[in-house]
């Protein structure tokens, strides 16, 4: 009687525990094969013949005038995000109007586009062939295969990451607060700084996070309005490409290890406000 | 009975300027470009556009697009949600991790995921060699693009299933366990119909995303034309050749069919949310 063990306890809300293994295996293998491997494959292709060769690719003139070129772009389009976040989250939460919904699909609109599309969009609209860009040409200020039209196609791509962020919280925190400052006398500009903006604030820092790196990376459409001319319209990833099809395989994984710095940066800096300001940002998950 | 108005009646100030903002850059980056699109279509007229479409190289490029946008985003609905159920219920050392890299292909410039991926299947790649001991091809082939897609597809469903598991109310699991249900039957008719119009969310956004894809792919694609060439690659070929109206015509039917994905993620939140009767 003594020898006869008890079976384990298992709550009802459990699986087996070999389903639970395999399941957690499975995990943690599609993981391994499909984000991990090339993640360490950037890393060890770049540091194929060693550091040096690996700094030295980046310090060419054309590596540094492309990281230049990126972080300018990414240094116009980001503010350029944030402001019409914040504008779009303030009209659509603080105001009752015909037609929001409609509104909101067109903001989320640029995530069902390609962005190979939206490049041509803005080829048709700006480029030298067209009524805008060939006049602006003619001013001397030419849009598309040039800085401009870079930044357009940046920001049309990352168009509603901020937006999407600020207005499932501005929802949930409603219109009372600003409207006591409002009964109090501040202005408008005041309620915004002082009431709205801390209430938003970490929620405001996630959508530019994610606008940030999505903006340093985008390839599709910057690649149909850039031109591709060195050293002056390549962003990083373009001269990534440029650089993988010269074979010059050491510079490219090169420059590709330094974008994955800075996305995995980015994604330390996402992962660390996650789990300190859980509570806005919930609201985001919510909706 | 009088006509709703436009904007109703608020003390909240910034109308005008937040209004102006939103619609003057809404109109700038977004909607004019799309009618510049739209409207060298129409310039174009439709039967030219319809040839054009009609091509056997455009047709296969557009069916090469869907079917392998379709396949990777099964793969990541299955996946994805498999995912997302052991970051929330299991604990296991590394689950941080593991949760935080779900967001990588996010994060991760596609160009970067590109040649990245391609050196991992190329014959001479690590997994690649493996596979063709077995005597596969997959980089180069549309394996590559499937790879490919199902990379950038993967955030979608875990991130869009998670919230919903982590709000399961267990005394549902129990009711079901004390009525006699094996636990397999408890998780596929009480549980996975509560995830599913969440996950078919998530599903539709992985779905738009890997039609559209244009840098992870074209680097593993090996670009042959009618059998590894996707429709955003043959817009970047007709541009290069100044053929504007043929790119016109393709982008827009790629755009008309992202259009209908957008209409059909918007039917599925509001069926399921009909279904469910909150969220």
């Amino acid at each position: 009687m003594s020898d006869t063990t008890l079976p384990t306890f298992r709550a009802a809300t459990e699986e087996a525990p070999f389903l639970r293994i395999a399941l957690i295996g499975i995990a943690v293998a599609g993981l391994a094969v499909l984000v991990f491997a090339p993640l360490a494959v950037v890393f060890g292709e770049a540091l194929r013949e060693g550091w040096l060769a690996a700094v030295e690719s980046l310090g060419h003139r054309d590596a540094r005038s492309a990281i230049w070129l990126t972080l300018t772009i990414t240094a116009i389009a980001v503010p350029l995000n944030a402001a019409f976040g914040i504008a779009a989250a303030w009209f659509i939460t603080k105001f009752d109007f015909r037609g929001k919904a409609f509104l909101i699909t067109l903001i989320d609109l640029p995530f069902s586009v390609s962005p190979v599309v939206a490049g041509l969009c803005i080829v048709l609209l700006f480029g030298a062939n067209s009524a805008i860009g060939g006049w602006m040409v003619a001013q001397g200020w030419p849009i598309v295969f040039a800085i401009p039209g870079i930044v357009l196609a940046t920001v049309f791509v990352t168009f509603p990451f901020v937006a999407r962020e600020l207005i499932p919280v501005m929802i949930e925190q409603g219109r009372a607060e600003e409207e006591a400052a409002l009964t109090l006398g501040a202005s408008g500009w005041r309620t915004f700084r002082t009431v709205t903006l801390p209430n938003i604030r970490w929620a405001l820092l996630y959508g530019t996070l994610l606008c940030t790196a999505r903006a340093m990376g985008e390839f599709g459409a910057v690649a149909v309005v850039s031109g591709k001319i060195r050293g002056q319209t390549a962003t990083m990833p373009i001269t990534i490409e440029m650089l993988y099809n010269e074979y010059l395989s050491v510079a490219a994984f090169s420059m590709a290890a330094l974008l994955t710095a800075l996305a995995l940066v980015t994604l330390l800096l996402k992962t660390l406000l996650e789990l300190r300001h859980a509570d806005q940002l919930a609201a985001i998950r919510r909706h | 009975m009088t006509a709703r108005p436009l904007v109703h009646k608020t003390v909240m100030p910034g109308l005008g300027l937040s209004a102006g903002i939103t619609l003057t850059m809404l109109s700038i980056v977004v909607l004019l470009p799309i009618g510049a699109l739209l409207l060298k279509g129409a310039g174009f007229g439709l039967s030219n556009v319809l040839e054009v479409v009609g091509r056997e190289r455009v047709m296969a490029s557009l069916y090469l697009s869907f079917k392998l946008a379709l396949l990777a985003a099964l793969f990541n609905l299955v996946f994805g949600v498999l995912l997302a159920w052991v970051l929330v219920r299991y604990r296991f050392p590394g689950k941080r991790l593991l949760d935080a890299a779900v967001d990588l292909p996010f994060a991760l410039p596609t160009a970067v995921a590109g040649i990245a991926l391609t050196a991992l299947y190329a014959p001479n790649g690590a997994f690649g060699s493996l596979f063709q001991q077995i005597g596969m091809k997959i980089a180069y082939t549309q394996a590559g693009i499937f790879i490919a897609l199902v990379f950038v597809g993967l955030p979608f469903v875990t991130r869009t299933v998670q919230p919903v598991i982590e709000e399961i109310d267990r005394e549902v699991e129990e009711a079901s366990a004390t009525l006699g249900a094996s636990r397999l039957h408890t998780l596929r008719h009480v549980i996975l119909p509560m995830l599913t119009p969440a996950a078919l969310t998530g599903f539709a956004l992985a779905l738009a995303r890997a039609v559209g894809e244009y840098g992870s792919v074209i680097f593993i694609a090996g670009n042959i034309p009618l059998r590894t060439e996707i429709a955003p690659l043959l817009i970047v070929i007709q541009l290069e050749e100044f053929n504007y109206d043929a790119a016109a015509a393709i982008g827009i039917a790629m755009l008309v069919i992202s259009f209908a994905m957008l209409l059909a993620i918007n039917l599925i939140q509001i069926v399921s949310r009909r279904k469910m009767g909150h969220v």
